[in-house]
């Protein structure tokens, strides 16, 4: 099935805006979303399976007297399905409560320019080149050890667009790619099994090396054998880029939401100008980040997104926002409205979470350590407190560094402390960055961390 | 109409593309959403989803097509698309998938609800909310915040294979969340309730907004004063909840065949001992109106009370048809998809620990210095068997009695070596609802008595 050209999108918008104040509402926004993904997917050792899924659909938002109703429909032939979706979204908005900070849907603004969002070649590959590129990750991971077993992986084409109309005079188009391909393993020797290792390349341009992703995940469940328990005592840990992700997901990445901070949700609330953090860290929200994994040209309410500053040196400068949390305190939207795609209204996220990234090497980083800890994956972050910043997890896979190499695995060590702290004793970032979900960050070094091990 | 159509496109996957096994899941699905902000409805949404999962079976690999729409031309290419991605992905099939024999059944399945989400209108819905985020607002100063998410679905789903098997299920399930933060100097505090019935709209007749505020609200409201634990390995109790989220994390998806298969330390425990004597434990679709029922599961399989582990001893896992016939067992019917974009995977449905002989006060009376962890905040578990389990209430035991509440806690350890220090078994009995993620998200309960457990690792807080 052919994509919808932006023409189609835009008028499917359009017209239920329209029918939306021609019935008496307010204000009215349209948002309608395509995303149409081929995957090819391993199983235990093997391809086993391959999909197709085409989704689309439109999320009608709708005020009435300062409330607003949502509905969305996936049935988009018919415009009676519209229709009535439009009118469901104007009932629901009759039957909520006015917000009296309600201000408004956004007004028509400049949209930003992005770079690498879109690759042709992502949506004209065809299940054979997928399933061989699938070979080729599978074959690399089984040639590296013949210990290990890929669990699952696979690969996924996706091209997605979005289109967003506005009774202020917002009306975008936007289309992007996607590409993923990646590897879940774990090594088995002498009955005992190793913890899942996990390793992907996620990109907007057609740029995966998926021989380099089997080798490597193949090379990380090798290593995490013969994992020994650890002493419980604080130490340096070195947090690579998945359990950073994690890490920070939960936590930071919670507390700088203009919403959590209006509500008391966040421990950052009142520090804007003081100090939160180690000197060497510098945070942006970049929605325009070049090939970011979450770069468009605008977000969930058709702000333009942006590059937002939030610490710098180590000095918190700001909060992210959307249309409705700007309004309260009299600023501009951030362009952080993310929306799930049609069947969810906007909701304040982060867009590229850019960690700048240091001078050393990760070699160099790990030369350095005398003892401490580099943790791949975290288990058990969602469970972490996001007002308070506290965590409680377990590290794994995870290895021991003594004097400056690494040793051995270490298994059932589990990490514990407040993020807020965490982030004030960062004392290294290295020069790796990669973009991990909405992470963009390199290995950073971590002194004092609680380990609890036996 | 829909089912000739259906028909036709079975036929078509068999005879025209030449695949063994077909099948099609034709869904309608309504849903009603609520977010609550304090007291503010930050927005009341109502959708409609239609649409189509066909899953194929060609030289022994999968295709899997997903369609929103009922449109014969559009279901017609997506079974024809699905046959060639089959193929491709069959090429490079080192062991053909077979699937173990399932009777054809043909059934009409009712919800019968005492009150039909679908006839309760939403401003009935927003006044039960909004007494919740009213309750746990006014219950103390120190509350900041409440935020509360509610979703009930309805609809119909038409499962149709080509052995023969139809099955028209109606679809009912209601659901709530709530959030409170609490605040009081430096210190936050953050309590979550879940709230979910597949019997109807009447849940909220038992838990009722004062009862569910309440302990949403006193709990937050009593952490404040809790101090961060001492890590190390301690004597534990472990309340219903926990014992619920520990038999579904650490265990469950051990016992899932797919990850079983898939190297997890189940593989070659089959018939033997993992456990202490005391433990039992079950994976249920068949309890009337818990979250994680239904009748018959994404493959037209009748759900099933499903024994894991009696007295200690592993007699059992959670299939497919797939997995089934790889173990050479009868399917269990654990093979959900949350809808029509995914395809159906082995999900767990309710998961508990069968109660044994002791109370409470005989569980805690012997531990001179250890805790009670009452109630979850998430867990999470490795195919190693190393679980995490997150505690958002628990207290000190000290000399046999409940003391300060302590707050930031989590369990960790091996699966397999914490189901042996299990020493006692409560003789009460919980289940509680929730939501479980694996890559699609899946309502379930879990559940069990109050357990000791004689040594386990606590993460304490900072």
């Amino acid at each position: 099935m052919a994509a919808l050209k932006e023409g189609e999108m835009i008028s499917l918008a359009e017209a239920a805006v329209n029918y939306a104040l021609k019935k008496g509402a307010d204000e009215a926004e349209a948002f309608a979303y395509e995303g149409l993904t081929t995957t090819v997917a391993i199983e235990r050792g093997q391809i086993s399976k391959s999909s197709r899924i085409i989704d689309r659909g439109l999320g009608i938002r709708t005020v009435f007297k300062k409330a607003a109703g949502f509905s969305y429909t996936n049935i988009l032939t018919s415009k009676a399905a519209v229709e009535e979706a439009v009118l469901k979204s104007l009932k629901s908005a009759k039957a909520s409560k006015p917000d009296k900070e309600w201000q408004g849907f956004p007004c028509k603004k400049p949209i930003a320019e992005v770079k690498n969002t879109f690759d042709k070649r992502i949506c004209e590959l065809s299940p054979e080149e997928l399933v061989k590129a699938a070979s080729t990750m599978l074959e690399a991971a089984e040639k590296t050890d013949k210990r290990v077993l890929p669990v699952e992986g696979g690969i996924g084409a996706s091209y997605l667009s979005k289109a967003i109309v506005n009774s202020n005079g917002v009306t975008s188009f936007d289309c992007g790619t996607l590409i993923e391909c990646s590897l879940a393993t774990v090594a088995q020797e002498s009955g005992g099994v190793t913890p899942v290792c996990f390793e992907f390349n996620l990109e907007r341009l057609y740029k995966i090396d998926p021989e380099q992703v089997g080798v490597e995940a193949a090379r990380q469940a090798a290593s995490a054998l013969k994992a020994k328990r650890i002493e419980t005592r604080s130490m340096k840990v070195v947090f690579a880029h998945f359990a950073l992700q994690q890490l920070l997901h939960y936590t930071l990445m919670e507390a700088i939401k203009a919403d959590c901070v209006q509500r008391n949700q966040s421990a950052l609330k009142g520090k804007i100008g003081e100090k939160v953090a180690s000197d060497i860290l510098t945070v942006y929200d970049d929605g325009l980040l070049e090939g970011g994994l979450r770069t468009w040209r605008f977000d969930g309410e058709g702000v333009p997104q942006q590059k937002t500053p939030i610490i710098r040196k180590g000095v918190l400068e700001g909060f992210i926002y959307d249309n409705y949390s700007a309004g309260k305190e009299g600023k501009e939207s951030t362009g952080n409205a993310f929306r799930a795609g049609y069947p969810s209204t906007p909701k304040v996220e982060v867009t590229n979470f850019h960690i700048v990234p240091g001078e050393k090497s990760p070699e160099e980083l790990i030369g350095e350590i005398d003892e401490g800890l580099l943790v791949y994956s975290l288990q058990g972050a969602h469970s972490s407190n996001p007002a308070s910043g506290e965590f409680s997890v377990v590290a794994t896979p995870a290895w021991k560094i003594e004097k400056g190499r690494i040793t051995h695995a270490v298994k059932g060590a589990m990490l514990a402390g407040n993020v807020f702290d965490t982030i004030k004793n960062i004392s290294e970032l290295a020069n790796n960055e990669r973009k991990t979900w909405q992470l963009v960050a390199p290995w950073v070094l971590v002194e004092n961390v609680k380990v609890i091990g036996k | 109409m829909l089912k000739d159509t259906l028909h036709k496109i079975l036929d078509m996957a068999v005879q025209k593309f030449g695949a063994e096994y077909a099948e099609v899941r034709a869904q309608k699905l309504f849903k009603t959403m609520l977010t609550i902000k304090e007291e503010k409805v930050e927005a009341a949404k109502e959708g409609i989803e239609n649409g189509v999962a066909l899953r194929i079976l060609v030289n022994g690999a999968w295709g899997f097509a997903s369609v929103g729409s009922f449109d014969s031309e559009a279901l017609v290419n997506a079974i024809s698309g699905a046959c060639k991605m089959a193929k491709a992905a069959s090429l490079r099939l080192k062991s053909p998938i077979k699937l173990v024999e399932s009777k054809a059944i043909e059934d009409h399945v009712e919800a019968k609800p005492r009150k039909d989400p679908s006839k309760t209108s939403i401003e009935d819905k927003i006044g039960t909310t909004l007494a919740i985020a009213k309750i746990v607002l006014n219950y103390d100063s120190r509350i900041k915040s409440c935020t509360i998410d509610y979703l009930d679905l309805t609809g119909t789903s038409c499962f149709m294979n080509s052995e023969g098997t139809f099955i028209e299920q109606e679809k009912l399930y209601v659901w709530s969340r709530i959030f409170a933060t609490a605040k009081e100097k430096d210190v936050f505090t953050f309590s979550r309730e879940e709230i979910g019935s597949t019997a109807g709209y009447e849940i909220f007749d038992v838990e009722t907004p004062e009862i569910v505020g309440e302990r949403v609200a006193k709990r937050a409201v009593d952490q404040l004063r809790a101090k961060t634990p001492k890590g190390g390995t301690f004597p534990v109790v472990l309340g219903p909840n926990v014992v619920g989220v520990f038999v579904h994390e650490a265990f469950g998806h051990l016992a899932e065949a797919d990850l079983t298969l898939s190297g997890s330390v189940l593989m070659d425990k089959l018939g033997k001992k993992v456990a202490s004597e005391v433990i039992t434990i079950y994976d249920d679709g068949t309890i009337e109106g818990a979250f994680g029922s239904f009748k018959y599961d994404d493959e037209g399989v009748p759900a099933q009370k499903t024994l894991l582990i009696k007295d200690g001893v592993v007699v059992g896992l959670m299939h497919n048809r797939e997995t089934a016939q790889k173990f050479n067992a009868q399917p269990t019917g654990n093979a959900r998809a949350e809808d029509f974009r995914v395809e159906p995977i082995i999900r767990m449905r309710n998961t508990f620990m069968a109660p044994r002989d002791h109370s409470f006060e005989e569980l805690i009376e012997g531990i001179k210095f250890g805790y009670y962890f009452k109630s979850f905040r998430g867990g999470q578990a490795n195919l190693d068997g190393t679980f995490q389990v997150g505690v958002q209430e628990g207290y000190e035991i000290v000399k046999g009695e409940i003391g300060m509440p302590v707050r930031n806690a989590s369990i960790s350890g091996n699966t397999l070596e914490t189901l042996y220090k299990v020493d006692a078994v409560g003789r009460d009995f919980e289940l509680w609802p929730g939501r479980c993620g694996k890559g699609q998200t899946a309502f379930v309960c879990d559940g069990g008595p109050h357990i000791r457990v004689s040594e386990v690792l606590v993460g304490g807080g900072a």
